[in-house]
């Protein structure tokens, strides 16, 4: 739904250490390590175990008071933090493989094979990422997989879109054109030159796509297609909350501001990437 | 549009919503019976007439259209109920009153002869006839709605004369006034059907105290009143707006808002949600109730194995899972509803006196491998997740391994009625319970009811149980043959009543005054409203 | 000229291969749900020969291929079938719903273009101060970051517990009547602008940044023009291709997909005509609904490659990226 941002590129000059980068670098290691943490030593309790009153409020015991069934919110948006950034990393990961592989094949070879895949990725790219992902869950059932192909398959045309043009820029340039000359073997210009050329374009792509990821995942969950219960999800933890907003605002407000810092900061960090990796050549049109 | 005129600042808005979320309060808000059999009662001093707005969680969604004999959800059967009259009606008490027929008598246990009110009329006009009920009972009897499997061995009606209908039976069905009065057994206008004058199936055409002016799927109904309805006097609301919301946090804006007047919620904590919200919420004990299948037909599963069954069924924790799932405002059942006269009690129940560790024992001796057993929902009724969270957890701690799938209603269907035998272990869903307590124990007969064979054997000494509790009549013998019966599906634990479905409506009392009764049968919030009145403004 | 001309039918071929590529995918997506139709429809108590008669109906019983077939030439004609659920043929129900959904747009598309727009030029051009930038940059990332579903369940329950001028309960009784609908869209739009209007700010800025750097904008400092002249002829012009595409990709997006937004507050619009319709497997409303948020994007990015083609003849000449 959110990918509108992916489209249009820049350069900014002289990005050096920036605070911003600095401090959402800082959030999301701290959401990464303590959701690792939590996983490995459940420090907080468990996420499932329906242990107290229901739609308690924050106390010692319940540092951020209990759900509708009289969970601890804590453990659960904890683990809801773990799940959600791995469905989104697991997702972009498979993007980034497949999109450059994909990318890079086409946008050296150029000719038929790459308009074959441009109309392919331009019927998935026609489609609102939302409504590209319910149907996936539609098809697929709702749960991990589902989700985790969502992503892909609403991140994956705007990859493979970026690199196979980096790649097509990259492959005229004067020493690939040696290289080719000078008898080096296909998949090894593939590799040494090619690769090496859209690792910054990949880089940045991959970070919005995290982002974008979240943000599918969060409206999946909230149309009731996401995770399997009792696994929560930042998108289903919101979800669940905004039911009780009024009586347990807590239930709300803690996994929305999570969910809101994390999205946040691995934006900053797209931005920055950007600025210190996009080479200037594929500024123009998208 | 009821569009408020005061428009308060942005800080303003931003600042009242800090101070009101200090406050977590959960306490449930249901009202306590008034009257008896009560909710609320309709303030008789309100006598101003006007138009009316209900919201409603999803519309009526029929492949018979508007066709009431072949409504087969609760939602129709309250829709069609504002147009088309029944023959009688069940009153708070699951007594029954008189509908289209001012009397009736049973003169012998298989036959009942019916005296209809000759002013009744159509909305086009025309008035009832004999041959109108005399068609509509026998077009009900042959057609191939669910309704039909509830109205007994109707073997025969005839017309005595030109205001008496005669119904024989072919042996003796103790609910069939209780199956007469819901709406699927609706009066029709056989003569407009038959000439072809109406198709019932796109318009109505009813006796009811409403006419139905549109209806735009998903979106809105809208009923205009009945003029030439015999108690026309009685209907104050001059038009009725049913919209349907589907989320319940939009419902719960609007009754706080006063964009509607009536709304009925799936999540029973709209009861502490919108406690001091100016609306006034009910808790309506229905007859509806949630069960748990446990399939014990699929070829090769530890299910098949009938005392591992038992012990998963003996496992589950009523209370617990009304508490935990359904705020405490819920309360087990057997398979007769316990909220209906004669009820079995669920505390009797063989599962219910295990308790959590015997169950554990059970388990183990069954010689079950620890196979995780799967435990199908569907997502559009959201409790449904949340009790299987909390059986989860109470199978687990009996040491069964459970894995919940959440599932679209069409995957949900496919996998637990259309595959035969189902094609999954456990699954949880819900049955409306009717107004008789034998009505909806006839679901656990798969020869009269198709859908159960997926996951249900037939049993002859539960079948015979089925058909002596719809004959018998004497009521301490039914209630006999009521708990040998609610027995017996215990321990067969195919098909495992759990806890009652309660029905959350909330009222705004600056817009509508009605009554609601504390008991319903058919699911039917709406049931009182022809006699609610409208709040002058003033 | 040529090039202009031989690029426009290039993306006209390109457009209806795509098209062609999408009514396939839905078609058969649609197909794969677990499931079929008949559970839904006719309910889990329907006998089997309610469902054979059923199929018939809807000659769903027929091939697949002859049925897409009469879909997809359904479909060029404005014939989409009619719903299994409400039996009403979609086009009917989709000509109520769009013009909400459409105003719905406008609405939040006015919000992108009428300060979004400014406010990305403004902080572009001041963009050299550095804490300007960090704050600029946080604003603009905060208002993509904050889920539609959180804005809309937050704008919801506030607006519904303090007294308002915005009614957000009875959206279902929206009728055509323009004001009314344009009042009863405030809230829902606003949640949607709030988006869109960062995410305009954002590429904007860049856009005008990047074009700053550029030389002909030094050189044009060099020559001592005004800045008022600057900015109006070389900067607003050169930055205005990447802005254009992100508003044409957001309307696409407002027009089909606003999904959650038209959930959340109860709009009867296209997109939560889709919801119920998936939730249903009404095959004809999910088929409809589908391809009208395709075919709005794929037309409007196409018209938009066409129009920068015409503003900006390199685009054709370099015979496109796409």
């Amino acid at each position: 739904m959110r990918r509108l941002d992916l489209a249009v590129l820049r350069r900014r000059p002289g990005a050096s250490r920036d605070p911003l980068m600095v401090a959402a670098g800082i959030v999301l290691g701290l959401l990464c390590l303590l959701a690792l943490v939590a996983a490995l030593v459940p420090f907080a309790g468990s996420p499932t175990e329906i242990s107290g009153p229901r739609l308690s409020p924050p106390s010692w015991e319940y540092p951020l008071g209990t759900d509708s069934l009289g969970r601890s919110l804590l453990p659960r948006l904890l683990e809801g933090i773990g799940v959600t950034l791995v469905v989104s990393a697991t997702a972009v990961l498979i993007t980034a493989v497949l999109s450059t592989a994909i990318g890079i094949v086409a946008g050296y070879a150029g000719g038929w094979l790459r308009e074959t895949v441009m109309r392919v990725v331009d019927v998935l790219y026609a489609f609102p990422a939302i409504i590209l992902a319910i149907l996936v869950a539609a098809v697929l059932g709702a749960g991990r997989v589902a989700t985790v192909s969502a992503i892909v398959l609403v991140t994956v045309p705007l990859m493979v879109r970026m690199i196979a043009a980096q790649a097509a820029t990259v492959a005229h340039r004067d020493f690939v054109t040696s290289a080719r000359i000078s008898g080096v073997r296909l998949p090894v210009i593939l590799y040494r030159h090619i690769l090496s050329g859209v690792g910054g374009t990949l880089a940045v792509q991959g970070t919005y796509a995290l982002s974008v990821g979240i943000l599918v995942e969060g409206g999946l969950s909230f149309l009731g297609q996401g995770v399997q219960l009792p696994q929560s999800s930042l998108g289903l933890l919101v979800q669940e909350g905004a039911v009780y907003m009024v009586a347990a605002p807590w239930l709300l407000f803690a996994p929305a501001a999570v969910l809101v810092a994390s999205i946040l900061s691995i934006t900053v960090i797209g931005d920055t990437l950007r600025d210190r990796l996009e080479p200037r050549e594929v500024r123009s049109l998208a | 549009m009821n569009v408020r005129q005061s428009c308060t600042a942005a800080a303003g808005i931003l600042a009242l919503t800090l101070t009101g979320c200090g406050g977590g309060g959960a306490e449930p808000a249901a009202q306590a019976e008034v009257e008896p059999g009560y909710l609320a009662v309709a303030d008789d001093t309100a006598t101003a007439e006007g138009p009316v707005t209900v919201q409603v969680d999803y519309d009526s969604q029929e492949d018979g259209g508007l066709d009431p004999q072949l409504a087969t959800t609760a939602r129709s059967w309250s829709l069609f109920g504002l147009v088309y009259e029944t023959l009688v009606t069940v009153d708070a008490e699951f007594g029954f009153q008189p509908g289209l027929a001012t009397s009736w008598e049973q003169p012998d246990e298989t036959t009942y002869i019916f005296t209809i009110d000759t002013s009744a009329q159509f909305s086009n006009g025309r008035a009832l006839t004999v041959d109108d009920v005399a068609g509509t009972l026998e077009r009900l009897k042959d057609g191939v709605g669910v309704w039909a499997g509830q109205i007994g061995p109707v073997d025969s009606v005839e017309t005595l004369d030109d205001t008496r209908v005669q119904v024989n039976l072919s042996e003796p069905y103790t609910p069939f006034l209780a199956a007469l009065a819901n709406s699927p057994a609706g009066i029709l206008p056989m003569e407009e059907i038959e000439s072809g004058q109406v198709d019932i199936a796109t318009e109505m055409l009813g006796t009811g105290p409403f006419v139905m002016e549109s209806h735009r799927q998903d979106q809105n109904w809208v009923f205009s009143r009945h003029d030439g309805y015999r108690h026309a006097g009685d209907v104050l609301i001059t038009e009725l707006r049913v919209d349907i919301v589907g989320e319940d946090a939009t419902r719960q804006a609007a009754l706080r808002e006063g964009s509607t007047a009536l709304a009925n919620f799936s999540n029973v904590d709209a009861l502490s949600l919108l406690a001091n919200s100016g609306a006034t919420m009910y808790s309506q004990q229905q007859s509806d109730f949630y069960y748990i299948l446990i399939n014990g037909l699929r070829e090769d599963s530890p299910l098949n194995d009938q005392d591992l069954r038992f012990a998963l069924n003996a496992a589950i924790d009523r209370q617990a899972l009304s508490n935990s799932a359904l705020a405490g405002e819920s309360a087990p059942t057997g398979v007769t509803p316990s909220n209906l006269p004669g009820a079995c009690d669920p505390a009797d129940l063989p599962s219910a006196g295990v308790g959590a560790e015997g169950a554990a024992g059970l388990i183990e001796a069954s010689g079950y491998d620890g196979e995780p057993l799967d435990l199908l929902v569907y997502n559009s009724e959201p409790v449904l997740g949340q009790m299987a969270q909390v059986i989860q957890q109470q199978l687990e701690a009996a040491g069964v391994t459970v894995n919940i799938e959440q599932l679209d209603t069409a995957a949900y269907y496919e996998r637990t009625h259309s595959t035969v035998p189902g094609n999954f272990d456990m699954a949880l869903g819900w049955y409306a319970g009717y107004g008789d307590p034998a009505m909806v124990t006839r679901w656990w007969n798969p020869d009269i009811a198709g859908f159960s064979a997926a996951f249900a054997g037939s049993h002859e000494d539960l079948n015979g149980l089925i058909d002596q509790a719809a004959a018998e009549s004497e009521p301490a013998a039914r209630e006999q043959v009521f708990t040998e019966l609610c027995h017996t599906v215990d321990e067969y634990s195919e098909m495992v009543p759990l806890v009652h479905r309660p029905g959350i409506v909330g009222l705004n009392p600056d817009l509508l005054t009605m009554d609601l009764a504390a008991n319903e049968g058919y699911g039917d919030f709406l049931r009182y409203l022809p006699t609610a009145r409208p709040v002058s403004a003033g | 000229m040529r090039a202009v001309l031989r690029w426009t039918l290039t993306r006209l071929l390109i457009m209806a291969v795509t098209l062609l590529g999408t009514s396939v995918v839905i078609f058969f997506a649609v197909r794969q749900m677990p499931g079929g139709y008949e559970s839904v429809v006719l309910g889990p108590l329907a006998s089997e020969e309610q469902r054979q008669a059923a199929a018939e109906r809807y000659g769903l019983d027929q091939p697949v291929l002859v049925q897409y077939w009469h879909w997809v030439t359904g479909a060029v004609q404005g014939d989409f079938g009619i719903s299994l659920v409400s039996q009403v043929p979609v086009i009917q129900e989709l000509a109520l719903r769009l013009p909400v959904t459409v105003t719905l747009a406008l609405m939040a598309l006015s919000a992108a273009v009428l300060i979004g727009v400014p406010l990305g030029v403004l902080t572009g051009l001041r963009s050299t101060s550095r804490s300007g930038g960090a704050l600029g940059r946080t604003v603009a990332g905060l208002g993509i970051s904050v889920p539609e579903f959180v804005l809309g369940s937050v704008a919801l329950f506030v607006v519904s517990s303090v007294a308002s001028c915005f009614s957000v309960g009875n959206l279902a009784s929206l009728s055509g009547e323009p004001a009314t609908l344009v009042r009863a869209l405030v809230l829902p739009a606003a949640v949607l602008g709030l988006y869109c209007l960062a995410a305009t700010a954002r590429t904007t800025r860049d856009a005008v940044m990047n074009v700053l750097v550029e030389p002909h904008v030094t050189a044009a400092v060099a020559r001592g023009e005004t800045p008022g002249h600057i900015v109006r002829h070389h900067v607003l012009r050169n930055a205005s291709v990447p802005v254009l595409t992100l508003l044409g990709t957001i309307t696409a997006y407002l027009l089909g997909g606003a999904v959650i937004v038209e959930t959340v507050f109860n709009i009867p619009g296209v997109g939560s005509y889709m919801v119920t319709g998936l939730g249903r497997h009404d095959y004809a409303v999910v088929q409809a609904t589908v391809l009208l948020a395709a075919v709005a994007f794929i037309v409007i990015n196409t018209v938009l490659d066409i129009a920068a083609s015409l503003v900006d003849p390199r685009v054709a000449a370099a015979g496109g990226r796409r």
